[in-house]
Order: C-alpha cells, then sequence, then structure tokens
C-alpha cells in the first residue's frame, strides 16, 4: 500500500504489477479508481459553466456522452486533465485527477459540489471485460465507448460509462460506496484479476495515456503534450485561450514524443534525452514495457525531432540508443463480443 | 523472509557467499520483496575493479531502482550473463540463480565487518 493523492492504495495485489498488465491486454483487470474526484455540477447554467471553464466543446456531444477535456491555467499550463460524465440533460458528473479535486471545485464556481466520498469507481478493463462484465450487470456491460448512462445494480442505482486509462476496451462503473465492496466481490467471482497502481502506471505508458504531474502540468500546454484536439477554438471564450492561441500561432517549442529504448532498462522522469549527442530533452516517464520487452518513455523534445530519429537517452550515465516512434506504443487488443 | 544462516550480509540487504579468496553477491529475499518485480540488472563487467562500498551494480524494479555496492575491495572475475535476459531471476531465486558477481577480494578481513545470519534477522524485524 502506497500514499497517494490523499489516498492509501495498493500499488498491486497478490500476483504483481507485471502479471496484472498482461492479465488487462490479455483478459480482464479490475481497479478501484474510487481516488478520482467526482464533482456534481447541474442547472440550467451548468453547460455555460463547463464551455466556459474547460478547453473542449461539450456542444460536440451531448446528454449520456463522455468527454475528455482540460482545466487551463491563464498562461495555457494544463491544471487538470477531466472526463465529463454529461449524465442527463443538465447533469454532470466531472472527474478531475484525485489531487486537484478541490481546484476543479473553485474553478467550476458556486453549484459545483465535491461528491467524491460519496461513491466507488471501479474500472473494468481488458479485451474480455464486457463479456465478464456481462455476467454481473449486462445494461452497463453493454455501454458505448464514451458513452455514460444510469443502471441498476441488486436495487441501487449506478452510473457506468465506456472509458478508461489502459488503452484497452472496458467500462468505469460509479457506484454508492457502501455498495462498492458487493460489487468489487462480485466481478472477483465472475473473473476480473485485481490489479494496483503499478499496473495501472505501465498500462497507461505504453498507450501514451498523459499522466498529470508528469506530461501534463505548469508549465505544459496541451499543444505542447500532442493533445491539441482536446482544445476548441470554435466554441467561445475559455480560460487560458489566449495564452494557448499565442502559442499555436508561434509553433510550440516542444513536443511529447515516445521512445524505445535499445534495452530493457527502464528510462525514469527526469533523464536527458541526448539529440546528436547533445542533450536536446527530458524523459517525463518512463518504465519497462512487459509487451514489448524494451524500456519506454514519453520525453519532451524540439518539434523537429520526428518518428524515426534516432536520440540516446541518458541512463545514470549511459548513453543508451532509443528510437522516436509513433504512439501509442501498444495497440488494444480487439475486444472479445459479449 | 527467507535468510540462510550460511550467508552473510550487509546492511544494504545484499548477500555474500565466500568461496575461498571469491565472494558471491546477491540481494536477499527482503530486498527482493522490498523492490518489487526486477525488470533489469547492471551487472560489472568481468576484470573491472571494485573498491568496498562503490557502486558495483544497479537493478530496476517496476517501482524504483537501487543501487547494488561492494561488500569487498577486489576484482569482479565472473558475472551472471543470465540476468540480461531474465532479470526476474533476482525475484524467483534470489540466493541461487539470482546471483549478480564474483569478485576475488583483495583483503578477505573486509569480511568481518559484514552480518551473520542472525544479527541480519534482528535488522529486518527491526
Amino acid at each position: 500500500m502506497v500514499p497517494f493523492g490523499g489516498w492509501v492504495m495498493p500499488l498491486a495485489y497478490g500476483d504483481g504489477t507485471l502479471a496484472e498488465h498482461r492479465a488487462c491486454r490479455r483478459t480482464a483487470v479490475v481497479f478501484d479508481v474510487s481516488h478520482l474526484g467526482t464533482v456534481r455540477i447541474g442547472g440550467p447554467e451548468a453547460f455555460e459553466r463547463l464551455q466556459r471553464t474547460l478547453t473542449n466543446d461539450l456542444g460536440r456531444i451531448g446528454p449520456g456522452r463522455a468527454q475528455y477535456t482540460h482545466l487551463l491555467d491563464d498562461d495555457g499550463s494544463v491544471l487538470d486533465d477531466i472526463i465529463v460524465w454529461w449524465v442527463d440533460e443538465t447533469g454532470f458528473d466531472v472527474m478531475p485527477n484525485a489531487s486537484n479535486t478541490d481546484r476543479v471545485v473553485d474553478a467550476l464556481g458556486a453549484g459545483a459540489v465535491d461528491v467524491t466520498a460519496e461513491r466507488a469507481l471501479l474500472a473494468l478493463q481488458g479485451p474480455r471485460a464486457r463479456r465478464l462484465f456481462h455476467t454481473v450487470a449486462p445494461e452497463a456491460a453493454a455501454m458505448g465507448r464514451f458513452r455514460v448512462g444510469r443502471f441498476t445494480w441488486r436495487g441501487v442505482e449506478c452510473l457506468a460509462a465506456g472509458t478508461g486509462y489502459t488503452g484497452e476496451d472496458g467500462v468505469e462503473v460509479a457506484i454508492p460506496a457502501e455498495r462498492a465492496a458487493d460489487l468489487w466481490e462480485a466481478v472477483v467471482a465472475a473473473g476480473f484479476v485485481p490489479a494496483g497502481l503499478g499496473a495501472r502506471d505501465t498500462l497507461r505508458l505504453e498507450a501514451a495515456l498523459p499522466l498529470h504531474g508528469h506530461e501534463l502540468g505548469p508549465g505544459i500546454t496541451p499543444l505542447q503534450a500532442g493533445l491539441g484536439w482536446v482544445v476548441s477554438w470554435t466554441k467561445g471564450d475559455f480560460r487560458g485561450r489566449a495564452a494557448l492561441a499565442a502559442e499555436r500561432e508561434q509553433g510550440v517549442a516542444r513536443a511529447l514524443r515516445g521512445l524505445v529504448v535499445a534495452g530493457r532498462r527502464p528510462p525514469r522522469e527526469g533523464q536527458a534525452v541526448m539529440v546528436e549527442g547533445q542533450p536536446a530533452g527530458q524523459v517525463t516517464s518512463g518504465n519497462f514495457s512487459p509487451v514489448l520487452g524494451r524500456g519506454i518513455a514519453l520525453a519532451f523534445l524540439p518539434p523537429t525531432v520526428a518518428v524515426g530519429d534516432r536520440v540516446a537517452v541518458d541512463q545514470r550515465g549511459d548513453a543508451v540508443p532509443a528510437e522516436v516512434v509513433a504512439t501509442p506504443f501498444v495497440a488494444p487488443t480487439p475486444a472479445e463480443p459479449i | 523472509m527467507n535468510v540462510p544462516d550460511e550467508l552473510r550480509y550487509t546492511e544494504d540487504h545484499e548477500w555474500v557467499r565466500v568461496e575461498e579468496n571469491k565472494i558471491r553477491l546477491g540481494i536477499t529475499d527482503y530486498a527482493q520483496d522490498a523492490l518489487g518485480e526486477v525488470v533489469f540488472v547492471e551487472v560489472p563487467e568481468v576484470g573491472s575493479t571494485v573498491a568496498l562500498g562503490a557502486t558495483v551494480s544497479e537493478v530496476e524494479s517496476t517501482k524504483s531502482v537501487s543501487d547494488i555496492y561492494a561488500p569487498v575491495t577486489g576484482t569482479v572475475v565472473e558475472v551472471n550473463a543470465e540476468l540480461a535476459d531474465a532479470p526476474e531471476r533476482l525475484n524467483a531465486d534470489p540466493y541461487g540463480e539470482g546471483w549478480i558477481c564474483l569478485i576475488e577480494m583483495d583483503d578477505a578481513g573486509q569480511l568481518d565487518r559484514l552480518l551473520d545470519g542472525d544479527a541480519y534477522r534482528a535488522m529486518i524485524a527491526g
């Protein structure tokens, strides 16, 4: 168990991070991700409030859909990356990172309520996740990708969304906290392998999904992180827009790239990346890829460094050769039919 | 935790097996459990000299990186090349197939500062 964003969470369960990682790529795992915040906002003004606060355009979706979006600082830095569940006509569940929940409540202003403590959140992920979950909650198991909806499980109202953070297919379920242990036991009995924070990090890295505090954070804009699609330029003003528009005009000074190193050694955050022998960038996240059997990393590099280029990572004094690759590092496993 | 009595130990959770004028070096069961799954081991070069207390190897797990320190001054005469493709041997068999290197000692007197099994058990229990 380790402290994480004010929570105490398991790094791994019995079989260890690598086994949990492989289970998610091959079959199905369950994560307890109750540490993610839920900020509820509703009423006739909620839509406009969210549009002015966050970068993506909710006008592209509608009730019953989920959207990935950013909260920016005035300088264009990403204060948090967020999934919005548009639950019904005027009701939204905004899901920030654990440690950023208060910041998001403040940004949304009056009417935004932190309901994190009321519910637990389970992430059911992997190519077999829907098939296994179908035996527990068929309606929720059928929730489409980036769809959101209510369902009833053993008499209690829950929410399901076709979202996740592993690169695999899957569903996330919010359930009243007092019933969460029952659902956990039901999905484990159905065949889900419990997975901890360690596998969550190696899975998201193979999928090249950003982690706030690493690929996103103070001084890092969505454009630098290669997430320009999260920003709507057509919906009107939002916090940070002016600074971001200026960067868009000038071009980014650095860009996030994926690296595969020549050996198994895990690159680590902060290690220098050398281009033609000179330090040119820095690793933001790195680890061992269980699927590739190689060290992999995300790193900020000059935007001229392109896929296919050869660079080197300074791994504790050794300049280890690395190749710039297209991401994700690992493609999703085709989902099994329900 | 398994702490074989026939081995000697360092306060940095390494084990030492004395083989005539050489020592075989690895990490303890306690160390492998704390580190988590080992995914990379950098072994020293055969023929390199190492000084007491200097870094002789680096072990990386999915969680973190740890330095392995030379428990004696001497010359590396053999390394466990199998670890390049199977670093998980440090987890599966820390006192056997998970050995890291064999060092020829300059001064066997340096062994006196190592812990015996009872002292190491007391340390990890403490």
